[in-house]
C-alpha cells in the first residue's frame, strides 16, 4: 500500500498519471466521438434511430453509394482546391505582411495587432460581408474592378459555376492571412539576429540571406502552420453557408459542408458521417505533419 | 361575538378556498410546447393567453431556431423525451406522421366543435395528412405570386393594371422592362441550391401539369426551360442562383427589378422601402385557362404520439384554432382557414396584396407529402441549378432528378 502510494508521489505512478489524466481526457471527448463517427458511417442511420447505438449494419454500402454519386468527385477535387488554394493564398499573403512588419517601423507592431481583427471576427460575419462585396450586380469589388478598367462587365462571383469556389476562397485567404502572419512574425523574431550580422559581412545580399537562413530556421514555424492551415480549411463551414450554399450546382461544395448538408438537411446521417470520416484521414495526416515539424522545435 | 364568528368563518371559507385553488394548482396538467415562435409571434402569446384561462392545464413554452427544429425533435423523440406540442414545418410533417411520431388526431378532430377539415384550405390540409389521417392541425400558412412595380410598367408602355397572366406573356413583359443600361432586371425570383428553390419552382412544375412524382415530365421540362430562358437572356440576375427570396425582393424594392415572386412576408417591408407604385397577381400559368397551382409553406401544429395527455393537448391545440381569427390583425400570419375572411386593414394596397394571396392560396399546394421530402427537394434543386448553370439541359437535369426520386422511393 505504501509502495502504490509513493509510486504515485514520485515515481512511475506518477508518470503514469501525468500520462493518464491527459488521455482519459483525450477518450472522453475526442476519441469517443471518433470512434461513434466512424460505427455510424457503417450503420443505416435515420432521425429515429438517432438515440440508439445499435443500428441496421450496412458494411461499406455508405462508401459505395457516396462514390456511386456524379458529384461526389467534384466535391472532393473543390475541396482539395479550396484546401490549397486557401492555405497557398494565406501563407503567401501572410508572410509578406509578417516580414514588412519585421522591418519594424515605427507603428509597425500597432499595426501588425490591428490585422488580427480580422480573425477575430466570426466567419458568418465575414461571410456575411463578403457576400455583399462578391454580389454580381452591385458588389463592391465589382466595381471597383470596373472603375479601375480591369474589366467591362460584371463577374457573378458566387453564381457562375466558374468562379464561386474562388469567391469563397478569396474570403477564407481574408480570414486566414492574419493569423499566419502572427505565427510567422514570432517564428521570425525568434530567429537570433547575429545570424544575419554574420551573413552581412561575409557578403551575403538580402536574398541570399532569405533563403539561407530565414527560410531553414522557419522550417518548423512553416510546417505547423501549414498543418494548423490544413485544419482550419478543412473546418470552415460558415463562409460556404453565407456565400454560395456549396452553388450553384455543387460548383462551391467542399466536403466539410457536404457532410453538414446530408446530416442535417437530408437527415442521412450514415452518409454525413461517412464523409466525416473520410476528412479524419486527410486531418490524421496534416495532424502527422504537425507533430513532425513540432519536434524539431524541441531540438533546436 | 357574531361579528366573530362572521369574522372566523370568512377566514376559514378564505383558507379552505385558497387551499382548494392550491390543490387544484398541484394537480394542474403540464404540456410542454416547442416552437421557433419568437414573443411577437403567436405560439408564445397564445400561450399566455391559454394559461391564463386557469382551466388546470398549463403549457410550458420552448423556444427553437429554425434550423434545430427537425433535429431537436427527432433527438426528443428518440430518446423520449419530447415535447406532447411542436409547430413543424409542413415538408417536414410527413416524416414524423409516417413514422407514428406524431398523433393521430382524426378521431379528436371529427368530435371536436372548433377544428373542423373543411375550413381549412385544401393544400394545408394535405400537408397534415398522412394514409388518409391527420396527424395535425395546419397553423398558418403562405404561398407566392407575383410583385409588378406599376411606374415602371409605365414607363415600358405597358399597362399597369395588366399584369402578365401566362408565361409567354411573363418572358415577353420582361424583355420589355429589362434595362441593363439602368440596372433593371424584368424579374427577380429565387432558384437557391435550398429548400427555396424547390419551393418557388415546384409550383412553376405543377402548373405544367407535373408532381414532384413525375418531376421529368413535359410541363416540368416547360418550367425549367422558362426559367432557364429568364437567365440566359439576363431578364433576371445570374445571382438568382444563390440568393433567397428575401434578398432577391429586395431588389425589386430598390426598383431594380420590375417584377418578384415572392410571397405574403414581403408586404410590410415592401410598404416601407418600395418608392414606387406596386401591385400583385397570381402566377402566370403555362397558358390560358391552365390549371393553377402555387407553393406552400409555413407551420403545423402537431401533438407527439409520446404524450401522456393526448386529451388535454388536442384542447389546447382547438384553442389556438379558436383564435385564427385575429391572427393575420394580431401576428401579420395568414390563418390556413378558407372560412375566414381576411379582415380589412385600411391600407388598400396592402388589402389588394391579401386579396390576391388569399386567393393564390386556393391553389396552393404542399411539398410531398412525404416522408423523404428533404432528400427529393435536394434532387430538384440538383436539377434546377444544374440547368440554370448550363451544365445540362433542362429535360437531362429533370431526368436525373427523377431517377434519384425514384430511387429514394418517393
Amino acid at each position: 500500500m505504501k509502495r502504490v502510494f509513493s509510486s504515485i508521489t514520485d515515481g512511475r505512478g506518477f508518470d503514469l498519471v501525468l500520462v493518464g489524466v491527459p488521455f482519459t481526457f483525450l477518450l472522453a471527448l475526442s476519441g469517443l466521438p471518433l470512434l461513434y463517427n466512424i460505427l455510424m458511417s457503417f450503420q443505416e442511420v435515420d432521425m429515429f434511430s438517432l438515440g440508439s447505438v445499435i443500428r441496421p449494419f450496412v458494411g461499406f454500402r455508405n462508401y459505395l453509394d457516396l462514390f456511386t454519386q456524379p458529384e461526389t468527385v467534384s466535391i472532393l477535387k473543390n475541396t482539395i482546391v479550396f484546401v490549397v488554394g486557401s492555405i497557398t493564398g494565406q501563407f503567401l499573403v501572410g508572410f509578406a505582411l509578417a516580414l514588412f512588419f519585421w522591418i519594424n517601423f515605427p507603428g509597425a507592431s500597432w499595426l501588425r495587432g490591428l490585422f488580427l481583427v480580422s480573425w477575430v471576427m466570426p466567419g458568418l460575419v465575414v461571410g456575411a460581408i463578403w457576400n455583399w462585396i462578391l454580389s454580381g450586380d452591385f458588389g463592391v469589388l465589382n466595381f471597383l474592378l470596373q472603375q479601375t478598367g480591369l474589366m467591362s462587365s460584371n463577374i457573378f462571383w458566387r453564381s457562375d459555376p466558374n468562379f464561386s469556389l474562388w469567391a469563397v476562397i478569396l474570403a477564407n485567404i481574408w480570414l486566414g492571412t492574419s493569423f499566419n502572419m502572427i505565427l510567422l512574425a514570432t517564428g521570425l523574431s525568434a530567429i537570433p539576429a547575429d545570424l544575419y550580422e554574420a551573413a552581412e559581412m561575409d557578403g551575403a545580399n538580402a536574398w541570399q540571406r532569405f533563403w539561407t537562413i530565414t527560410l531553414p530556421m522557419m522550417r518548423s514555424t512553416i510546417g505547423a502552420i501549414i498543418a494548423l492551415g490544413l485544419i482550419f480549411t478543412l473546418q470552415q463551414f460558415d463562409l460556404f453557408a453565407a456565400i454560395t450554399d456549396g452553388g450553384p450546382n455543387n460548383s462551391s461544395n467542399v466536403a466539410q459542408y457536404w457532410a453538414w448538408d446530408l446530416s442535417f438537411r437530408q437527415y442521412d446521417f450514415g452518409k454525413g458521417a461517412t464523409i466525416s470520416v473520410i476528412m479524419t484521414v486527410f486531418v490524421m495526416f496534416a495532424a502527422t505533419v504537425y507533430v513532425r515539424s513540432t519536434r524539431h522545435e524541441v531540438r533546436g | 361575538m357574531g361579528i366573530r364568528r362572521t369574522m372566523i368563518s370568512i377566514a376559514l371559507a378564505l383558507a379552505s378556498a385558497s387551499f382548494a385553488g392550491m390543490g387544484a394548482r398541484a394537480e394542474d396538467v403540464k404540456l410542454v410546447l416547442w416552437s421557433l415562435d419568437r414573443d411577437i409571434q403567436p405560439a408564445p402569446n397564445l400561450i399566455k393567453e391559454f394559461n391564463a384561462q386557469k382551466n388546470g392545464i398549463q403549457i410550458e413554452y420552448r423556444q427553437l431556431q429554425f434550423d434545430d427544429v427537425v433535429s431537436e425533435a427527432m433527438r426528443a423523440f428518440s430518446t423520449g423525451k419530447a415535447p406532447d406540442i411542436i409547430t413543424i414545418d409542413n415538408p417536414n410533417h410527413a416524416m414524423f406522421a409516417s413514422r407514428k411520431a406524431f398523433l393521430d388526431l382524426t378521431d379528436m378532430i371529427r368530435q371536436s366543435k372548433v377544428i373542423k377539415p373543411e375550413n381549412y384550405f385544401p393544400g394545408p390540409l394535405k400537408s397534415v395528412t398522412w394514409d388518409e389521417k391527420y396527424y395535425g392541425v395546419p397553423k398558418a400558412t403562405n404561398t407566392i405570386a407575383l410583385y409588378y412595380n406599376k411606374d415602371l410598367f409605365k414607363a415600358a408602355g405597358l399597362d399597369p393594371e395588366k399584369p402578365p397572366q401566362t408565361w409567354t406573356e411573363l418572358v415577353t413583359t420582361a424583355k420589355k422592362l429589362t434595362n441593363p443600361s439602368k440596372n433593371i432586371y424584368g424579374l427577380t425570383f429565387s432558384a437557391k441550391a435550398n429548400e427555396e428553390g424547390t419551393f418557388q419552382f415546384l409550383p412553376w412544375a405543377q402548373m405544367g401539369g407535373a408532381t414532384y412524382k413525375t418531376i421529368n415530365s413535359e410541363g416540368a421540362v416547360k418550367a425549367l426551360t422558362v426559367w432557364k430562358q429568364m437567365l440566359d437572356e439576363k431578364l433576371a440576375s445570374p445571382d438568382t442562383l444563390t440568393r433567397s427570396q428575401w434578398d432577391a425582393t429586395a431588389t425589386f424594392n430598390a426598383g431594380n427589378a420590375a417584377m418578384a415572386i415572392s410571397g405574403p412576408w414581403e408586404i410590410d417591408r415592401m410598404l416601407k422601402d418600395a418608392k414606387f407604385q406596386w401591385g400583385t397577381a397570381l402566377l402566370p400559368v403555362p397558358s390560358e385557362g391552365a390549371q393553377r397551382s402555387s407553393a406552400m409553406g409555413d407551420f403545423n401544429w402537431a401533438i407527439f404520439s409520446s404524450t401522456k395527455h393526448p386529451k388535454e393537448a388536442f384542447k389546447a391545440l382547438e384553442f389556438f384554432a379558436s383564435k385564427d381569427v385575429t391572427m393575420y390583425k394580431d401576428f401579420g400570419q395568414l390563418p390556413a382557414r378558407s372560412d375566414l375572411p381576411v379582415p380589412p386593414t385600411g391600407n388598400p394596397q396592402k388589402d389588394s396584396a391579401l386579396a390576391t394571396f388569399v386567393e393564390q392560396l386556393k391553389y396552393a399546394q404542399p411539398r410531398g407529402p412525404s416522408p423523404e421530402w428533404p432528400k427529393i427537394s435536394k434532387a430538384i434543386q440538383d436539377a434546377i441549378q444544374a440547368a440554370l448553370t448550363g451544365q445540362m439541359e433542362p429535360k437531362a437535369a429533370l431526368d436525373q432528378a427523377d431517377a434519384k426520386i425514384k430511387s429514394i422511393g418517393g
